[in-house]
């Protein structure tokens, strides 16, 4: 899980520079630019198909967001027992 | 445009807040920040580094599996108390890799605990501190054996000891952690192999509660449920720290209070429970009767009790009125410590806000009159008319998950299941339902006198081995024990154990868990002791039932892991070893109740059987097939009614709380508020149960004229109901043929056929147990009226003078049982010993904690046993917060454990949690475990050093109030 | 847009622990790492009060601000997360954040610090979403799976709230308003003081 890295602090600046991930497809030298997240892109909850997960119970289709976004709303009632007892 | 650096202005929020923090928390310590501080010291590091950096090491296993594969959905129910919280369990190729909230769930909403959200560790095999294989202890160290040998050396020990001593010389510790139909199974069992010699934890947990309640109206049993907390405007806390105990039932209380109940907390210690009340009173110690005298006293002096209600419903308040008015303003202070204002404010608020509720747990049971304690918070609740009531209610707050479903049809040394008790006729009644020949069972016991004769209790089972054998009430001394499921840390006086324990033949421990017992057996043995691995509740399947009586069916989720086997298995395996295999599964005739697969009965023709045969507090009606129903639609059920609303359910309670009265095919729906009147019997309704007669020295024990349940023929009181009483009102021909032949000569607990209870509540709408008054005075109990009697071990010599305990008692469950002479002897002790010691819950464990202390998710939160000391004594002592301290008692015994100097406790008053095991007095017991099974956290037990005391009418033992003197631990 | 919070409700945790061992099992995370805990004040006598603390996963998070290698992100529904590659195991991140949040695995009696560690929101990490690498690293993802953080959906007594914020915010205002009382939500404007979303409103009576 972690692959030999070198982070060299310049100053204030704080540049580090990142060698070496391995094969060699990606960059190999990422060059740190202030207030800018400098790590691997995350994929969007809601494009994944909810039947890939072991077991859920909401349901929307990959890629939907606002269908992803309503059925994590419904869901959230369930936080709520005022929608079972007054 | 957020990916910038913090404004200038950031820091000094930061700041702000971490002083705000620093600053409160610096007034008060907190348990949490004590224990990671004291972790430290404790060497708690060391215990960090012995697990594996990562406990995911099982879930790469887990993941792995998730590459693709079968994944099922089990829905199961927490093990670790009585509110009956589901779990929907994931699992893939056999292995439980997820946990979800089962948000359907009208008990829990989807909620849990700390216990209940970590239950999956029980599925995890590596790192895990189960018991893995049959063990045998030779030489002083525990070695692994095959099952085979296991059950023909445990058989053929317990065969010889049979033969030279007889059936009576062995005790089997039963488990209020099997399931229905295990405990069931276990009861039945022991009778087989003819003996009474059974208990569980029901005895040391309720067991007061259980008699008392009974005897006050019916049966003993939480009258409402946790959902009907809902309805409370006033809910009243004595001897209960649900927040710490039954941590999801506080869902339903907080949602009560901001709805607008009143919320009232009176206990010896400032809980977290009382941290939520709108009022909290702080009591001595066993002063409970007391404390409730003095605040009925003021509801008597003001008028508030419900004259009518009494009047109709309740015989002998009369009585009680007169010993509750000697509870004075001043004496009830000078008794309890509370104050006027605070007596007359509980008063106050219970009786004007109405339907009030009261909840209790072992605060109030586990005392030497503890029956006594009960019964008056019974009669306060009578008093106002609140008992049959939606929103009012006993709300008696049980242990275990199955601790309601093991005392109600489980192991019991003076029950067969269902409350029968151990009459004849019981053994009669029951020996049809079983198919086995009742000549035969005769003969596996000693006598007929010690088969109707009540077994010794778990709570004294170390006197049954080390008492003098002129003395007790059967031939032999107890030789060989079995601890099926039961922790030996949750009973009083460790220190006589080991004693026992030393003495015995043979010790038996079937366990998930090798438990204390192990242990402590290795420390004073080298030989003699067994340990069989059970499977959990998650590798088997069945009913459970909550403290509100509702059954829940869990299904098996995982296969058992290691060699377990499941508990039915087990009892099936030695039936053979036995010779009763047969017996065991009704085979006879031609004809076999449960059928047996791979040496394991089927759980559903278990749950079938006492379907068959439980009338008296209805579960009959529970077929497996209805509550499997009832598990697949728990979103239709209403939570504050717990009734379907349409749907498959429809009209039905949630989990058919017992009593489910009649066959499963007469449909009824299960009891959610026990003796309410206000609803038919057909949905619900009900009234106090006729059991004592129909009149008492004159004065009428039925219900007065115009007191019945709902749309009942009967509109006035009347007697329970037999084959003549049927045939007077000329309601036979109602029955059936076919239930004519059965009912002939039988009454509404013993015709099996279900028409006597088919035609008293379809047809005419009345209860067939009859209906009468609730008794405020239980003359049958050593005192009628509830009297307050000082603690054996009392830190008031002046008080003994005025409230003495019992006289002494020679053979009282097979056992001499003290009472005037220990206290008397011990008058004067608190010079000695000042401190008044008492004990109870933690949130992350459960019972012995063995279990729950192997679960490294909750160990990490509790790592260290403690005494909760006021600063004051503290300081008096020279003790500081996280010192190390010795707590001794009259004993002789002394614990080390470390001090937690907080005001949560009053400067009387000591508490420790009771869930450590595997220290001895001082001692790390580590070495005495088998190989890779001691718990994470070990600590001592506070029963090591409790004393002598044991309840009048049941044997519960004191736990909650004894004494002790605190030093500065020196090394 | 949904915008992910937390709201811990002071009047009704009872300091059960089942947010932390829900955590803990759900995210297997190791002994000693406590991505979320309960904090108690003035424990044991009047006015006792609970509440459970994890990342808030603020609008504008400190963290983020001050990391030295910009290993945080913070995804369109406001979770802040890191990648755990990149982080350098300095520790600025926890001298920053008010809450207390971020965690390091310990090895060794000098504390050797490992890669930062702290609650995701139950939203996994920058890694395939519900992957093996990701669960090791970072996690379950729940969000992923339609599902809200296990500690707030396991909650003994629903105190703990997690999920859209005008959702949370909605019933928790219900809630106060319902008792008269407890309307001040902990944490609140320190961590969703400067929203993103101006019309946002913190519920009333909100105070840090």
């Amino acid at each position: 899980m972690i692959s030999v890295r070198k982070f060299v602090f310049a100053g204030a600046s704080l540049i580090a520079v990142v060698a070496i991930t391995g094969c060699g497809e990606k960059e190999q030298v990422v060059v740190y630019q202030q207030g800018k997240y400098q790590g691997k892109a995350d994929t969007k909850p809601w494009e994944n198909d909810p039947g890939a997960s072991l077991y859920t119970t909401s349901k929307w289709k990959a890629g939907d967001k606002s269908g992803w976004e309503n059925a994590l709303k419904s869901r959230n009632q369930n936080q709520n027992e005022y929608t079972r007892a007054e | 445009m957020l990916l910038t650096r913090k404004s200038a202005s950031a820091p000094s929020a930061q700041s702000r807040l971490a002083k705000g923090l620093a600053g409160m928390l610096g007034k008060t310590i907190d348990r949490r920040t004590f224990l990671k501080r004291s972790g430290v010291a404790a060497g708690a590091g060391a215990f960090a580094s012995q697990l594996p950096f990562n406990l995911i090491g099982k879930a790469e296993a887990a993941n792995e599996a998730k590459e693709g594969g079968k994944i099922e959905v089990k829905r199961t129910v927490c093990t670790h108390c009585s509110v009956g919280c589901s779990i929907d369990a994931v699992v893939q190729n056999g292995v439980w890799v997820r946990q979800e909230p089962v948000f359907d769930s009208p008990l829990n909403l989807g909620a849990h605990c700390a216990k209940g959200a970590s239950v999956r560790e029980h599925g995890m095999t590596e790192n895990s501190h189960r018991l893995k294989y049959p063990m045998k202890l030779e030489n002083g160290k525990y070695k692994r054996i095959s099952w085979e040998q296991a059950i023909n050396e445990v058989g053929d020990k317990l065969l010889g000891i049979r033969k030279e001593s007889g059936p009576d010389a062995t005790f089997w510790v039963g488990s209020s952690k099997h399931n229905n139909e295990q405990s069931y199974l276990l009861c039945k069992w022991v009778r087989l192999f003819g003996t009474n010699n059974t208990d569980h934890q029901a005895r040391i947990c309720h067991s007061t509660t259980v008699a008392g309640v009974a005897n006050t109206w019916g049966y003993g049993a939480m009258t409402n449920s946790y959902n009907d907390m809902q309805n409370a405007k006033a809910i009243w806390f004595m001897g209960s720290n649900a927040a710490e105990a039954h941590p999801v039932s506080m869902l339903h209380v907080l949602h009560a209070k901001e709805t607008g109940a009143k919320i009232i907390v009176a206990d010896p210690r400032f809980t977290r429970t009382a941290a939520k009340a709108d009022h909290y009173v702080r009591i001595r110690s066993g002063t409970d009767v007391a404390v409730i005298w003095s605040v009925l006293y003021h509801v008597f002096k003001n008028g508030w009790e419900d004259k009518q209600y009494i009047h109709d419903r309740v015989y002998g308040m009369d009585k009680v009125r007169d010993e509750v008015m000697k509870w004075t303003p001043e004496r009830a202070k000078e008794v309890t410590g509370v104050s006027e204002e605070d007596l007359y404010k509980i008063a106050e608020t219970m009786s004007k806000n109405k339907p009030s509720s009261i909840v209790w747990c072992m605060g109030q049971t586990q005392h030497s009159i503890g029956n006594a304690m009960v019964r008056a918070f019974c009669v306060f609740q009578l008093a106002l008319g609140n008992i049959g009531v939606m929103g009012g209610g006993a709300n008696i707050f049980r242990g275990h998950d199955n601790v309601q479903g093991a005392t109600d049809i489980g192991p019991n040394p003076d029950s067969l299941p269902g409350y029968y008790g151990v009459a004849p006729g019981a053994f009669a009644h029951w020996a049809r339902v079983w198919n086995i020949d009742l000549e035969w069972l005769k003969k596996q016991y000693a006598s007929p006198a010690m088969m109707s004769k009540p077994g010794m209790t778990v709570s004294r089972w170390i006197d049954g081995v080390l008492e003098k054998n002129e003395l007790i009430d059967q031939d032999s001394n107890l030789r060989a024990l079995i601890y099926w499921g039961h922790a030996p840390n949750s009973q009083s006086r460790g220190k006589e154990m080991v004693e026992a324990m030393k003495k015995l033949d043979l010790l038996v421990v079937i366990d998930p868990y090798p438990s204390a017992t192990a242990a402590m057996a290795a420390m004073v043995r080298k030989d003699g002791v067994y340990l069989l691995p059970a499977a959990t509740q998650y590798e088997t399947s069945g009913s459970v039932t909550a403290s509100n009586r509702s059954l829940q069916w869990r299904e098996k989720v995982i296969e058992p892991l290691f060699e377990a086997k499941p508990d039915q298995t087990i009892m099936y395996l030695l039936a053979k070893k036995f010779g009763f295999a047969d017996q065991l599964v009704g085979k006879k005739d031609g004809k076999q109740n449960i059928q047996v697969v791979n040496d394991e009965p089927v759980i559903e023709d278990i749950t079938r059987e006492f379907n068959r045969g439980t009338w008296t507090i209805g579960y009959t009606g529970q077929s497996p097939e209805r509550l499997k129903l009832h598990m697949k639609n728990m979103h239709t059920f209403d939570v504050k009614t717990l009734r379907a609303k349409g749907g498959p359910c429809d009209g039905e309670y949630y989990g058919l709380p017992w009593p489910c009265y009649g066959t499963p095919e007469m449909k009824h729906p299960g009891s959610p508020n026990l003796y309410d009147t206000s609803k038919h019997v057909m949905d619900g309704g009900g009234n106090f149960r006729a059991n004592f007669g129909v009149e008492k020295d004159g004065v009428n024990l039925l219900a007065e004229d115009g007191s019945y349940s709902k749309g009942a023929e009967l509109t006035t009181g009347y007697p329970e109901f037999d084959h003549v009483l049927l045939k007077k009102l000329g309601w036979w021909d109602d029955l059936t043929e076919a239930e004519k032949t059965e009912a002939e000569g039988k009454n509404w607990k013993t015709d099996l056929s279900g028409g006597i209870q088919r035609v008293v509540m379809k047809v005419h709408g009345c209860h067939f147990w009859g209906n009468a008054k609730a008794r405020a005075v239980v003359w049958n109990f050593p005192d009628g009226v509830p009297l307050h009697r000082e603690p054996l071990y009392s830190p008031r010599p002046d008080l003994v003078e005025k409230f003495p305990t019992h006289d002494d008692k020679k053979a009282f469950w097979r056992l001499p049982t003290l009472f005037k002479s220990v206290q008397e002897k011990n008058k004067n002790i608190s010079k000695d010993f000042p401190l008044i010691m008492t004990s109870g819950r933690l949130v992350e464990y459960e019972g012995g904690g063995e279990e729950t202390r192997s679960n490294a998710w909750l160990a990490e939160l509790q790592q260290n046993m403690f005494v909760e000391i006021n600063p004051k004594s503290a300081n008096d002592r020279g003790i500081r917060n996280n010192d190390y301290v010795w707590v001794k008692t009259p004993t002789g015994a002394q614990l080390k454990v470390m001090a937690q100097v907080t005001e949560r406790v009053g400067p009387d008053t000591v508490f420790l949690p009771f869930h450590f095991s595997g220290w001895w007095m001082g001692k790390d017991m580590l070495d005495y475990y088998p190989e890779g099974a001691a718990p994470i956290v070990r600590g001592e037990a506070v029963n090591t050093a409790t004393t002598y005391g044991y309840d009048s009418v049941t044997m519960m033992q004191e736990t909650k109030t004894t004494l002790c003197q605190i030093e500065k631990f020196q090394a | 847009m949904a915008r992910m919070k937390f709201i811990c409700d002071a009047e009704r945790c009872i300091e059960c622990n089942g947010c932390v061992t829900a955590c803990k099992q759900e995210n297997e995370v190791p002994w000693g790492v406590n991505r979320r805990r309960v904090v108690t004040i003035n424990d044991g006598v009047a006015g006792e009060k609970s509440i459970s603390v994890a990342c808030m996963h603020c609008s504008d998070a400190p963290c983020m601000a001050v990391c030295p290698v910009d290993c945080f992100y913070r995804t369109e529904e406001g979770v802040v997360l890191h990648d755990k590659d990149m982080c350098i195991g300095c520790g600025y991140c926890f001298y920053a954040c008010p809450f207390g949040a971020p965690q390091f695995p310990q090895a060794g009696a000098f504390g050797m610090r490992g890669k930062m560690d702290k609650c995701t929101f139950c939203a996994g990490g920058p890694e395939k979403d519900n992957s093996k690498e990701e669960f090791a690293k970072y996690g379950s993802n729940r969000l992923a799976q339609g599902k809200l953080p296990a500690c707030a959906e396991m909650c003994s007594t629903k105190a703990l709230l997690g999920g859209d914020g005008d959702v949370i915010s909605d019933i928790f205002r219900d809630r106060a308003l319902k008792r008269g009382k407890g309307a001040e939500v902990w944490g609140w404007g320190t961590a969703y003081g400067k929203p993103d979303n101006p019309q946002q409103q913190a519920p009333k009576g909100a105070k840090s």
